[in-house]
């Protein structure tokens, strides 16, 4: 590895100096832009709850894409990186399926008791 | 001791090498997984925030119906737009970064950090109003035009919203300070192909803040 400081324009052909071309970037920042509009106007419609997220976290999934491959160079970058950046997802996604576990069992909350009941036991309560 | 390295390896060090690092390669590769395991721990500290959101929102989900419609969508698409165009003048940086173009990094940073205010000074128009009619947290809601039922807790919805847009808040003014940092490296010159670690590790931090608003925008405000 050259010791010399390093010149004006990266032309060295190493993965991690690989600058991406400007238009990349403008297609990219035009990309999210039509999906924001496209998130809004959804919104608009008046779909029923269900619908409305499921689309709104599809659109939301897809710019996130977009950002992390592009703007944060994930495209590029070491296999390791994108592996625990996407790893992450695996525990969030655990994180979540297990408190619903415990959560579907719960009623909302008891005024008197501040807490989040069994559902069993509220149903019991009620014989 | 710096003649004495510089012997053994036969030249010396560039300044940006830390002395425990081989070469350059390896500090970059080091420098950077560093960055991302802060990142997906910021991943994992938000999803707490999530969690609390889905939780809340399994509840409730007619308050959240109600209570969200009280949510300006078009300031918060504006401040989407904001976000979005930052990311865009960070990444820009970086690349200029990369070419060792100083100037311009300095020039990208300061329209990242007028995005970065602009995102704030929006939010300071709605924190304001929402406090101004009392849609607010916990006890200090006090918005009469939604009520406070057993089943209706906008109250709670109020808590979610601004728990998640201020902890968001906060990284835009933690992100406003680092990119400050860049922007006057940059005016030092210090930035070149083989050095932009420091460059690249802040956009990865503003991209990061972006990404989370990507969800935020639509969970908080597009929920019908």
């Amino acid at each position: 590895m050259s010791s010399s400081p390093a010149a004006h324009g990266a032309a060295d052909g190493h993965a991690e100096h690989h600058v991406m071309p400007l238009p990349v970037y403008f297609a990219v920042y035009g990309a999210l832009l039509v999906l924001t509009v496209v998130t809004v106007a959804v919104s608009y419609l008046g779909l029923p709850p269900v619908q409305s997220i499921v689309v709104a976290m599809g659109v939301a999934l897809v710019k996130a894409t977009l950002v992390g491959a592009w703007f944060m160079h994930l495209k590029y970058d070491a296999k390791f990186n994108i592996f625990t950046f996407l790893a992450t997802f695996w525990f969030m996604a655990s994180f979540f399926v297990f408190t619903f576990f415990d959560l579907s069992s719960r009623d909302a909350v008891n005024d008197v008791t501040g807490q989040f009941e069994l559902r069993k036991d509220v149903e019991e309560a009620k014989k | 001791m710096s003649t004495a390295a510089g012997a053994d390896h036969g030249h010396a060090h560039p300044w940006y090498q830390a002395h425990h690092f081989k070469n350059m390669e390896q500090q970059n590769a080091s420098n950077k997984f560093g960055m991302w395991l802060f990142l997906v721990q910021e991943l994992l500290f938000f999803a707490g925030l999530f969690m609390a959101y889905a939780s809340m929102r399994y509840f409730y989900p007619g308050t959240w119906l109600e209570a969200a419609e009280q949510l300006d969508k078009v300031m918060g698409a504006i401040n989407t737009v904001v976000l979005l165009t930052s990311s865009l003048t960070m990444a820009l940086g970086v690349r200029a970064a990369q070419l060792g173009q100083n100037k311009q990094v300095a020039a990208w940073m300061v329209a990242t950090i007028a995005g970065a205010y602009g995102f704030l000074i929006i939010k300071y128009f709605e924190y304001s109003h929402k406090i101004h009619v009392g849609l607010l947290p916990g006890k200090w809601f006090g918005f009469d035009e939604l009520k406070t039922t057993a089943t209706n807790a906008p109250q709670i919805f109020f808590s979610v919203y601004f728990m998640m847009t201020g902890v968001h808040g906060l990284h835009v003014v933690i992100g406003i300070g680092v990119i400050f940092w860049i922007l006057f490296r940059a005016l030092r010159d210090e930035f070149g192909p083989e050095n932009y670690a420091a460059v690249e590790n802040v956009g990865l931090y503003w991209h990061l803040v972006d990404l989370i608003w990507i969800f935020l925008f639509p969970l908080l405000y597009l929920v019908r």
